[in-house]
């Protein structure tokens, strides 16, 4: 590995590490980009190409690495066919296009679904997370042991720095939201409960039945056979009986857990979940007639995630706090992607979102293809990253986020590149005034979800 | 969140006025945000009132004969056409800052919708949409079996027209058709294009500011699915039908308000794909001259249009459709050249292909991702929609392997060779396709034909009896 790379994910612990500014680090991240670069080119194909069509050689100036960035979708290239036609070789072959490690001699034979797949290529040391997209394809992230090893230790540092919850192990974690079972969410889950909660009190799981990426891709694979009218009827009243039935025990899960919550008030609580699930579970604990004064003047929060589309009133976030009793100075938030390996942490004098040593950030135009140029001040643009972090895949990630991203020091006294708390999903932003005689048959699909 | 849309310095916005029954409205109330480019453009606010003549008021092309309308259409088109029609001129100037195509395309398909605007052309249109046509002009006498006699009209109905963005002829063809069955009309203008449809209206003022066809049309913009607007208007007390090109976001939108009363008549988003026999593929030659021919089907309106090809159905073995993909990708190629448009693909679509690159032993690859031309050779359709000059060439071992992926979006289907689209055209219907066709000609259609399976004049009237009792 890299020496200016190591130098950088060697502050993953450090407390200070937040306080270097872009200015310090950059001739070491330029080193570490270029160390990333000549060692992956050859190893994951998908780079390889993009540096052949962009004639790159080496990298000078973090700009340089704009080409090679893979936006988020290059995650999902795959050709769906794969999952619907159970082409286990051919996915492996693909993931072997975007994999840092070589893929060999993973047995393929008698797979049952995807989950049996990526549990195949789990043995092997290759750890395959899936994006929670319902109603389009999965992104597929691949990643390697060293990448959980270090989620385990980021995750717990990040919290800690944002939240200042001492790690303790004197919390009862109580999740608000179901989670996707993939490698990376039970890695993190099982870190931050090995260092915040009370080891005799179990974890409270969001009673919901597990999301495996089999049970997303089922909804994907769905969806493609209604659009080739491959599905019978039959099928999809399968489907819509199957989904309804998910949707009364997600209902559900909201007064089960409140009652849980409700029930341990007098124990130190670590919620965890998004926004939704939080808000929902608040409600459900204030009309049972709880509130503020009711819980632990220490409990702390862990949000991941940003609103994911969901309607909520304006003062979600001051109602969730305002329920549970949580300090002002424990709003702990962090702005990061299945795409990232760490975390960025929102400090609490300033309010934004900073980011570590071993990521670089970069400011794109809104279309992604162009860096701004952009070295000192606040300015707005589409976020891409490189982790340098990132061990089984590629670090340099272009994401769907509009964000102002500003170079000059904190109000918390911090010298790092920092993000504002406004960040927004370009998808969100566009019009949806499209109209045109050309289409697909995707606008006559509906009810899958 | 919302974005908000500052307006930027005068000179840099431009302007879309809207034209309310013969009076041209201008007005800088409103920023708009064009699809695609992100150009802002400004409009007046709307003033409803103007734009929705109320029910007690008959329309007035009523009782204007059907062929003074088409006289006054044909007289448009001329005028549409000339070079020294400033309305016309202004528009394509516009229309240029707004539209995803090149300017030469833009004024092409401006040039080009205007023959639409011809006596013969409109005639067989009404006369293929109507078994009797004077229903439009009078109170039809009919008598059953019974004896029982009654009055049967095609009345002039109360439409809003829901514009596409990808083609200029459609605002000229809905024009045409909207006065053609006399209907007060409110045409609601795409974002993409939020100028030709007043262009139009404006030529016709010109001609005759009072002319009830004049007083039969108005064109607006709004943002779709802006529901300060559409709660307003999407209402059976103000009109009949809603007359929606597209699908999707814009289509999910009007839904919401179609109900007894005010009814859908909607031209679906369209697939359309070519079918090619091994008959293609004898020789050298023959591949050439057939992969040109499918190679104008896809570049159709650079491949913006419906009835452009997407998807090309190829019978026969790998190395000899390989050939196919080969000379097909020189035929896009070079028309995109000529066209002179180079947008780069869109990203999702470039990363597909890039993997689909990267598996190369599954699929082949002819071009590269830089909007100069592309092919794509797979066993399947790929799962992107392929746009901006890309065609799919799917590899079968017999043209009947094809007719699975004929599907309810499939519009058109052009064939080679020709002699075998009788033995298809059964299948094709029965899986929803629409038009079966000579490669190469997707574009053009039999006068008076149907369109999206439909005949749309017929279902755009009132049709009103009036019962006279057993005589």
């Amino acid at each position: 590995m890299g020496t200016a790379a190591d130098k950088l994910t060697s502050l993953v612990a450090d407390p200070e590490r937040f306080a270097f500014s872009a200015e310090e680090l950059r001739e070491t991240q330029v080193a570490a980009l270029d160390e990333r670069f000549r060692e992956r080119k050859d190893r994951i194909k998908l780079l390889g190409l993009r540096a052949r069509d962009a004639g790159l050689e080496e990298i000078a100036r973090i700009e340089d690495v704009v080409p090679v960035l893979f936006p988020h979708t290059a995650y999902k290239s795959y050709p769906e066919s794969y999952l619907m036609d159970e082409r286990w070789d051919r996915l492996t072959k693909w993931v072997g296009t975007i994999s840092a490690h070589p893929i060999e001699g993973v047995p393929l034979d008698g797979i049952e679904g995807i989950d049996d797949w990526i549990a195949r290529l789990a043995e092997r040391g290759h750890f395959i997370s899936c994006s929670s997209g319902t109603t389009g394809k999965s992104a597929m992230l691949i990643a390697s042991q060293k990448d959980m090893d270090w989620s385990k230790v980021d995750t717990v540092n990040v919290f800690a720095w944002g939240s200042g919850v001492v790690p303790a192990r004197d919390r009862l974690i109580v999740g608000c939201a179901p989670v996707a079972t993939v490698p990376k969410n039970a890695t993190i889950a099982k870190a931050q409960y090995d260092a915040f909660a009370n080891p005799e009190w179990p974890r409270w799981n969001y009673p919901v039945p597990p999301i495996t990426v089999g049970s997303l891709t089922a909804m994907v694979v769905m969806r493609k056979k209604i659009a080739e009218g491959t599905a019978r009827p039959d099928e999809i009243a399968a489907f819509e009986e199957t989904s309804a039935e998910r949707a009364r025990l997600v209902a559900d899960a909201v007064p089960a857990t409140a009652q849980f919550i409700i029930e341990n008030r007098h124990r130190k609580l670590q919620l965890s979940g998004l926004w939704s699930g939080l808000w929902q579970v608040a409600k459900a604990v204030r009309d049972a007639g709880y509130g503020r004064d009711d819980f632990d003047p220490d409990n702390s929060i862990y949000v991941g995630g940003g609103l994911k589309r969901a309607q909520l009133p304006a003062d979600y976030q001051e109602y969730v706090f305002e329920t549970f009793n949580i300090p002002a100075d424990r709003h702990f938030q962090n702005y990061s992607m299945q795409e990232l390996n760490s975390g960025m942490p929102k400090c609490r004098e300033g309010g934004r979102y900073h980011v570590p040593p071993w990521i670089v950030p970069i400011l794109l135009d809104k279309s992604g293809d162009e860096a701004l140029g952009h070295a000192e001040g606040e300015r707005e643009g589409r976020a891409a990253f490189f982790d340098l972090s990132l061990d089984g895949r590629w670090g340099g990630v272009i994401t769907g986020d509009k964000v102002s991203l500003d170079y000059s020091p904190c109000a918390c006294g911090n010298h790092a590149p920092s993000i504002r708390d406004d960040i927004a999903r370009y998808a969100d932003l566009e019009s949806d005034d499209k109209i045109g005689c050309a289409g697909t048959v995707d606008a006559y699909v509906r009810g899958v979800a | 969140m919302s974005e908000i849309v500052m307006p930027e310095v005068a000179e840099d916005l431009v302007s879309a006025p809207f034209f309310l029954r013969g009076e041209v409205l201008h007005g800088t109330d409103v920023i708009q945000t064009s699809r695609d480019l992100g150009v802002t453009f400004a409009t007046p606010r709307i003033p409803f009132d103007r734009a929705v003549p109320p029910r007690t008021e008959v329309p007035p092309l009523l009782n204007v004969p059907l062929a003074e309308i088409i006289d006054f259409l044909v007289e448009t088109g001329q005028r549409l056409l000339a070079s020294e029609n400033p309305h016309m001129q202004e528009c394509i100037e516009r229309m240029c800052r707004t539209h995803i195509l090149p300017r030469a395309v833009v004024e092409n398909t401006a040039r080009h919708a205007a023959a639409y605007l011809d006596k013969r052309v409109l005639m067989a249109e009404v006369e293929q949409n109507f078994p009797d046509p004077r229903a439009l002009d009078e109170w039809v006498p009919k008598e059953d079996f019974t004896g029982r006699r009654s009055f049967v009209r095609a009345f002039a109905p109360r439409l809003i027209h829901v514009l596409p963005g990808n083609s200029p002829g459609v605002a000229v063809k809905s024009v045409a058709q909207g006065a053609m069955v006399k209907a007060i009309n409110l045409f609601k203008m795409s974002s993409a294009d939020p100028f030709t449809m007043v262009a139009i209206l404006r030529t016709m003022a010109d001609l005759d500011p009072g002319h009830p066809i004049v007083r039969s049309m108005s064109a607006v913009y709004w943002r779709g699915g802006d529901e300060a607007t559409e709660r307003v208007l999407y209402r059976p007390q103000y009109f009949d039908k809603i007359v929606a090109w597209g699908g999707g976001d814009a289509i999910a939108n009007v839904i919401k308000y179609i109900g007894p009363g005010f009814q859908l008549v909607s031209f679906d988003p369209k697939t359309s794909i070519s079918m090619v026999g091994r008959e293609a593929l004898v020789d050298d030659a023959t591949i050439d001259a057939v992969a040109d021919l499918c190679s104008a089907d896809v570049m159709t309106l650079n491949q913006e249009a419906c009835v452009a090809s997407r998807f090309q159905f190829v019978e026969g073995d790998e190395a000899a459709v390989d050939r196919f993909c080969a000379r097909l990708h020189h035929h896009i190629a070079r028309r995109a050249a000529e066209s002179g448009d180079v947008r780069p693909l869109d990203r999702d679509m470039r990363e597909a292909v890039e993997s689909m690159t990267l598996m190369d032993d599954e699929y082949g690859v002819w071009g590269r991702t830089d909007g100069r031309g592309l092919v794509i050779r797979s066993d399947g359709p790929v799962d992107f929609h392929p746009i901006n000059k890309t065609a799919n060439v799917v590899r079968l071992d017999s043209l009947d392997d094809a007719v699975k992926w004929i599907n309810v979006a499939t519009q058109t289907v052009g064939f080679y060779p020709f002699g075998r689209m009788a033995t298809y055209r059964d299948r094709l219907a029965a899986g929803g396709a629409q038009r079966v066709v000579h490669l190469g000609e997707a574009g053009p259609s039999t006068i008076g034909n149907p369109h999206d399976a439909m005949y749309p004049l017929h279902r755009f009237v009132h049709w009103m009896a009036h019962e006279d009792g057993r005589g």
